[in-house]
């Protein structure tokens, strides 16, 4: 079990349970827990969504789409059966944030599942766990049986009349899945690519049903919303972004680990000041804010607040909350390598620039990084990373090509130092394990 | 629905609600690349070719997924769209091999023309490009794996246009490629349809692979001489030693109604004609009793000299005459003529495969309800009693599934057997082998309560049904197709069609092949013996002389040789089938593919058959005919109606055909037509068979322009009691077999072994 | 004083003829001269009778695409096509030649195959004697216009490239 770490300036809220055997029924209980939806019920769908809307909540994902306004495009009406899918599929490098909530509190995300059923009026919720957490899935199954033994789930929820399900999944290991249409293919038992959107998943989604999917963290937020208040939550952070985040620090900090703070905390002092500074006190190179997708910001522009709006601000996004910093030992065209190797290798293959973009950007960025490369690849990389923003069926492209884009116009003069046969300038090779549970 | 308006470069156009975007651009001109959308498929966005610039849409949108939008203002042809193109095109050049000079698709490549057009000059490609081996699926189907752009058009067609299912997607990212579900080999229709929807080189087929190049073909689109649908198929030929040789078919323009579609036969049986044991020279029984070469001149003058001998002596009743159903219809028409004429017998018939006389008979003169295939297309309703269009009409059975998958119209489907169609069917009802007169009784007698619940649920469906398209088969014969009809004509609009088996099955009959109607179903006063009696006939010593038109009498019922020993047997066929063993005379003859005519399906679609190929030594069935005619000293302007006037001048008082040359002068005149000049042109037989059949005298331009023409054949008067269906024959054929002609097509042999294999091992 | 001017001229204009006497013969002493040419010289990119090449493996490049037949303009280039197997490998590719005739009756030493050969397997040759009596000779089949095998002894004659 990863040790957990903490820091003063950390405003606790879906972190509030970590460490305390949350994971057990009881114990959730004893901890105030299946209290919100209890509140929930009473108080019925259009007090849910107007809360979530009021919390000012964005989803958790990397795409930062306000929850409240994501449930209330769910048709009240519906010929078929409605559901709530939860994404577990947390495989973006540099983020584990979700991981931590399966382990230590997965009653919070059954409570949020069910919460967002009652405001959509689904009888049914899936929660999807990444394949390669096949090991939390005993510890999600656990708990869900748990909440049917004590009548949370199944027919007449809390002695209400509602009923609600709850399954829970794991995929078959591919990043691809976390793109939600992906997801619903998978967890259909289909190959796991991506949908044609529209339509989207609120009016047909899974088994062509409305489906409200968010993210794990979105939903294990739900419940301390209605915990602590919307206002009160939409208080603690930043305008227009509600309430706190995990943020996921990696790479060559001093003290590496998840975070709850405030969205809008600075970055230069979530590196300096919470995770430590940088390891063995040497010079930071370069972070990537929010997961590998993100565009990597250099130290000048880090002293941003860490909300969708501002990193946006700095070219960059907020993506997954995972943060990971580099310090000078790094070499940024084996960077660049291990980013691009990681989305070839996940690349469903099926659309053209996606397939053949990140399949031509390994080669050509394992010739570069061997000197082996000429100065026009350098230009290459970009081109093609450039004509592959956008035009991809589904957000992998733009995963593999912004980051691509960002490393070519800002570490140009590392690349060029590569060329001509010369070995990797960077003594020693150090880039840091992507954190990848 | 509703038109919408919107802006396409600056042009104003408009297209009804719900059109993508790529559509209403092509439909006005304007063209929009793309490899992976197909009309009729699913949506697949995959290639991203087609991305176009929407104003107020942040990204480039994909022209096939996006329906137009009313003033949505639309860009195809900006600097960034040209560039997204081309970079699209790099992209998918970077792993695709460069083999074009090899390539089979090379010349009529999508990939090709398209890096033509929007492609970059140059390759910024300079790594080492992934490589597969090539994979053998199936006996008619190869894949060349880097070929492959992943455009999944072959994967959508299998499963939506064949509903087989046999093709699948194998790994990921780059490594992604299409394979079979059943791992290394095709479990499927073999119908080629990847083949042909694939835009580039990748799937590849083993009739034409690494033979030739496109463009040193000729193409000529024809009717395929198979089953009874009468598919259009383009036959690509290339010069060889002998003759023009076919190397593979495929429906090139799709402007045949089979639009995109052809099955196995069509699309790979064509290679009976290239066959080593074609007979190209003829065949004369010598003394010592082996048949040996001779000369043209010698064959046909000794089958004339002993035509005329028999005649003479024992006069027409003791010749009888065979023909085939798969010669043209004015073949079909000229034999009957020959027979009837100077031949003087009544004793002509075919292979009967299924009642068509008896369908006539019923309809009556309701002609306004024969169906056509293209009413399978459209039909809101279909009501299927017997038969499995999968197996023995493929393009029924396309056009049912494709019906269902856009129209979701009901198919009604009873059957002694669980047939494929099934999965399209609304509902289905099981009945006994013998038990198809009762359904078709119980379904137009009034409200009969001891009826079982399934079969009185089953029959108050069809009778709910407005617009019902009635399709039976051969389970049908003589008085039981009469309570169809008279159900089908109780409904508000039904239309029906008869399934025979063959290509010509349909225009045999129609053009008398029988020995009691002349062509039309005109009945004839005293009616001849049928082919079973013909051969009994035989065999008793009664028959002197007995013409076989390309058929196989001998091998199809199992007859003892020896019971032709005392008949002349003359045979017309392109192989020494079974009959043509014990023939005294044998006359190489040309198969469909390699002569011009017309054809009628079995709905009574009107078709023209164009020649293809070229085999040395053969000669058309037509051309046999008027030979052996002239060589017996008959006036061949009384066969056929060609050159002006002379006829009508001479002979207005002989024969069973007098006054006809001024008939036909007449009719010719106003139709605006020419005399024919030469006797062995088809046209000439075809301008008297639409003068005279009842139900052929149409568009004639239309016609030759390819469209398929109904044919609407009334009853004739004092139509005979009996129509004779207790000599029919249903020839029971799989997708993989074509009669006796199939086992002559070397890569059909190899296929129905293949499935036969397939089916065994799945079997344990 | 005419007389005078009049035969410098003259001297002028012989003194161009006496001094040419005296250069080099720029004229080919064909057929008649040394060599396998028989005295006659040719430019590299001369456009004789075309020479069929092989690979280093002794492969034919050839592989049948049919390109040069398609851009001939008197058409007058003939193949046919075949499948190479394991067993009887001819080209490289896929695909070889079968058969692969060029009509001399009919070619007009445009070059345009050569151009369009993408496997630079047809090439111009140096041969230029191919006057024939009778026009039957004049269609060169494969075996007539195909490279030596690599390593086999030149032939002495002027079809090599």
């Amino acid at each position: 079990m990863p040790t957990l770490v903490s820091h003063p300036e950390e405003v606790r809220i879906v972190s509030s349970r970590f460490g305390q055997g949350a994971a057990e029924i009881d114990r959730y209980l004893e901890l105030g827990g299946y209290q919100s939806v209890r509140k929930a019920i009473d108080q019925g769908p259009d007090w849910i969504i107007a809360q979530m809307k009021a919390s000012n909540l964005r989803g958790r994902g990397g795409a930062g789409f306000p929850t409240g306004m994501k449930w209330s495009f769910v048709p009240k009406q519906s010929a078929k059966p409605k559901y709530v899918l939860v994404n577990g599929d947390e495989s973006e490098p540099g983020t584990c944030k979700d991981h931590l909530i399966f382990l230590h509190d997965p009653h919070a995300v059954i409570e949020g599942t069910i919460i967002a059923g009652l405001a959509i009026g689904a009888k049914m919720g899936f929660i999807y766990l990444r394949g390669e957490y096949r090991y939390l899935l005993k510890i999600m199954e656990k708990a869900i049986a748990d909440a049917y033994a004590k009548g949370f789930l199944g027919k007449g929820i809390f002695g209400s009349q509602f009923d609600f399900e709850v399954v829970s999944q794991t995929g078959a290991g591919a990043y691809e899945v976390g793109e939600e249409s992906a997801l619903m293919e998978s967890l259909e038992g289909k190959r796991g690519v991506p949908r044609i959107k529209p339509p989207f998943p609120a009016v047909v989604g899974l088994y062509g049903g409305p489906t409200v999917i968010n993210n794990a963290e979105t939903i294990a937020t739900v419940p301390h919303i209605f915990r602590i208040g919307a206002e009160e939550y939409a208080k603690i952070g930043s305008e227009r972004n509600g309430g706190t985040r995990l943020f996921c620090v990696s790479g060559h900090a001093a003290r590496n680990g998840v975070y709850e703070l405030p969205m809008g905390y600075n970055l230069k002092r979530l590196i300096y000041e919470v995770a430590g500074g940088i390891r063995d006190g040497r010079p930071l190179k370069a972070v990537v804010p929010g997961g590998s997708s993100t565009p990597v910001l250099l130290p000048n522009e880090i002293d941003i607040g860490l909300d969708f709006d501002q990193v946006g601000k700095a070219g960059s996004m907020l993506g997954s909350g995972g943060v990971v910093v580099l310090d000078d030992t790094v070499c940024m065209v084996d960077f660049a390598l291990r980013t691009i190797a990681f989305y070839q290798h996940e690349s469903c293959g099926w659309c053209i620039p996606c397939r053949e973009g990140t399949d031509w950007l390994k080669k050509t960025l394992t010739r570069l990084h061997a000197g082996a490369g000429e100065m026009r690849d350098i230009d290459n990389v970009r081109y093609l990373a450039e004509n592959m923003l956008g035009r991809t069926f589904c957000p992998l492209g733009d995963a593999a090509a912004m980051p691509t884009i960002a490393f070519v116009k800002k570490f140009r003069q590392e690349f060029e130092d590569h060329l001509d046969g010369k070995p990797c300038p960077h003594a020693r090779h150090t880039v840091p394990e992507l954190a990848a549970v | 629905m509703a038109d919408v308006t919107f802006t396409v470069d600056g042009r104003q156009l408009t297209a009804p609600a719900g059109t993508l975007v790529i559509e209403a651009c092509r439909a006005a001109g304007i063209e929009i690349p793309a490899f992976c959308y197909y009309p009729g498929l699913s949506l697949q966005a995959a290639c991203r070719m087609c991305l176009v610039r929407i104003e107020k849409m942040p990204k480039l949108q994909t022209a096939c997924t996006t329906p137009v939008g009313e003033g949505m203002v639309i860009a195809t042809e900006t600097d960034e769209i040209k560039q997204a193109r081309k970079s699209m095109l790099e992209l998918l050049l970077a792993n695709h091999p460069l083999d074009c000079p090899v390539c089979d698709a090379g010349g009529e490549c999508e990939l090709q023309d398209m890096t033509f057009k929007y492609g970059a000059g140059g390759s910024k490609f300079t790594d080492i490009k992934n490589h597969r081996d090539e994979q053998q699926w199936s006996p008619v189907v190869f894949f060349d794996r880097p070929r492959c752009i992943l455009c999944y058009r072959c994967v959508r067609v299998c499963n939506e246009g064949m509903d087989v299912a046999a093709l699948g997607i194998q790994f990921r990212n780059s490594g992604a490629v299409i394979a079979p579900n059943d791992i290394t080999s095709l479990d499927c229709e073999q119908c080629g349809m990847c083949i042909d929807l694939c835009p580039v080189g990748a799937l590849t087929s083993d009739t034409y692979r690494y033979k030739t190049r496109p463009w040193e073909l000729t193409h000529v689109g024809t009717i395929c001489t198979h089953c009874g649908d009468g598919c259009k198929t383009t036959l690509g030929a290339r010069r060889e030693e002998n003759g023009m040789q076919i190397v593979r078919g495929d429906n090139r323009d799709k402007s045949g109604m089979n639009g995109d579609f052809l099955c196995v036969k069509g699309r790979y049986a064509f290679d009976f004609a290239n066959n080593p044991e074609r007979l190209t020279q003829p065949l004369v029984r010598q003394p010592d009793g082996k048949l040996a070469p001779a000369r043209w001149e010698d064959a046909i003058a000794l089958v004339a000299r002993r035509f005329r001998e028999i005649r003479e002596e024992r006069g027409g009743a003791a010749m009888g005459v065979i023909g085939s159903t798969r010669i043209t219809n004015e073949e079909a028409y000229l034999l009957q003529k020959f027979a009837r004429g100077p031949l003087q017998t009544a004793n002509i018939d075919h292979h009967r495969t299924t009642d068509y006389p008896g369908f006539v008979k019923a309809l009556g003169g309701e002609t306004a309800h024969f169906g056509s295939i293209a009413d399978a297309l459209t039909a809101p309703a279909i009501l299927l009693v017997g038969g499995d269009p999968t197996e023995e009409h493929p393009l029924l059975a396309w056009n049912l599934r494709t019906n269902f998958r856009h129209n979701g119209s009901r198919i009604y489907i009873a059957n002694h057997r669980a047939i494929k169609l099934e999965h399209q069917a609304k509902a289905t009802l099981r009945i006994s082998y013998g038990g198809y007169a009762d359904l078709v009784r119980s379904l137009a007698a009034s409200d009969d309560a001891s009826l079982p619940a399934e079969t009185a649920h089953f029959r108050d469906a069809l009778r709910a049904e407005q617009n019902l398209l009635i399709v039976f088969g051969a389970e049908l014969r003589g008085d039981a197709i009469a309570p169809l009809i008279q159900f089908g004509l109780s409904l508000p609009a039904a239309k029906f069609a008869c399934l025979g088996d063959f290509a010509n099955s349909r225009g045999a009959m129609d053009m008398g092949l029988h020995p009691a109607f002349t062509p039309g179903y005109q009945a004839v006063s005293t009616v001849g013996l049928s082919l079973p009696q013909m051969m009994d006939a035989a065999g008793r010593n009664e028959l002197a002389a007995l013409y076989v038109v390309g058929d196989d009498p001998v091998g199809r019922l199992g007859l003892a040789p020896e019971s032709l020993r005392n008949t002349f047997l003359v045979v017309q066929d392109m192989f020494l089938t079974a009959t043509a063993q014990v023939a005294d005379v044998v006359l190489p003859s040309a198969s469909l593919y390699e002569k011009s005519g017309t054809v009628t399906n079995t709905y009574g679609d009107l078709q023209p058959v164009k020649k293809a190929a070229d085999t040395t030594g053969v000669r058309s069935d037509l051309e046999l005919i008027i030979r052996i005619a002239d060589q017996m000293g008959e006036d061949i302007r009384a066969l056929v109606p060609f050159g002006r006037g002379e006829r009508g001048d001479m002979g207005q008082s002989r024969g069973v055909q007098s006054g006809e040359a001024d008939r036909h002068a007449v009719w010719l005149a106003a139709h605006n037509l020419e005399p024919k000049l030469s006797p062995f042109d088809p046209d000439a037989l075809l301008d008297e068979i639409q003068r005279l059949v009842p139900g052929y005298d149409v568009d004639r331009f239309a016609l030759m322009a390819g469209e398929p023409q109904p044919v609407r054949v009334a009853a004739g008067s004092n139509f005979p009691v009996s129509t004779g269906s207790e000599s029919i024959q249903p020839a029971n054929d799989t997708l993989f077999t074509s009669g006796t002609l199939g086992q002559y097509s070397e890569k059909l042999t190899e296929v129905n072994r293949f499935q036969a294999e397939k089916t065994l091992v799945a079997a344990g | 004083m005419s007389i005078v001017r009049d035969l410098a001229n003259v001297a002028k204009g012989m003194s161009v003829t006496f001094g040419e006497i005296f250069e080099p013969t720029t004229v080919e002493n064909y057929p008649d001269g040394p060599g396998p040419t028989r005295g006659a010289r040719m430019e590299a990119r001369y456009r004789g009778r075309h020479v069929l090449q092989r690979d280093e493996n002794g492969l034919e490049k050839c592989v049948a695409c049919f390109l040069c037949a398609a851009a001939c303009p008197s058409n007058c280039i003939y193949i046919e096509a075949a499948e190479n197997t394991d067993e009887k490998r001819i080209s490289s590719a896929e695909r070889y030649a079968r058969v692969y005739n060029i009509d001399y009756n009919r070619c007009i030493f445009c070059g345009y195959c050569v151009e369009a050969c993408p496997t630079d397997a047809i090439t111009h040759g140096h041969e230029f004697e191919l006057a024939s009596l009778n026009a039957t000779t004049m269609v060169m089949r494969k075996e007539d216009m195909l490279a030596p095998m690599p390593g086999s002894p030149a032939k002495l004659d002027t079809t090599s490239r």
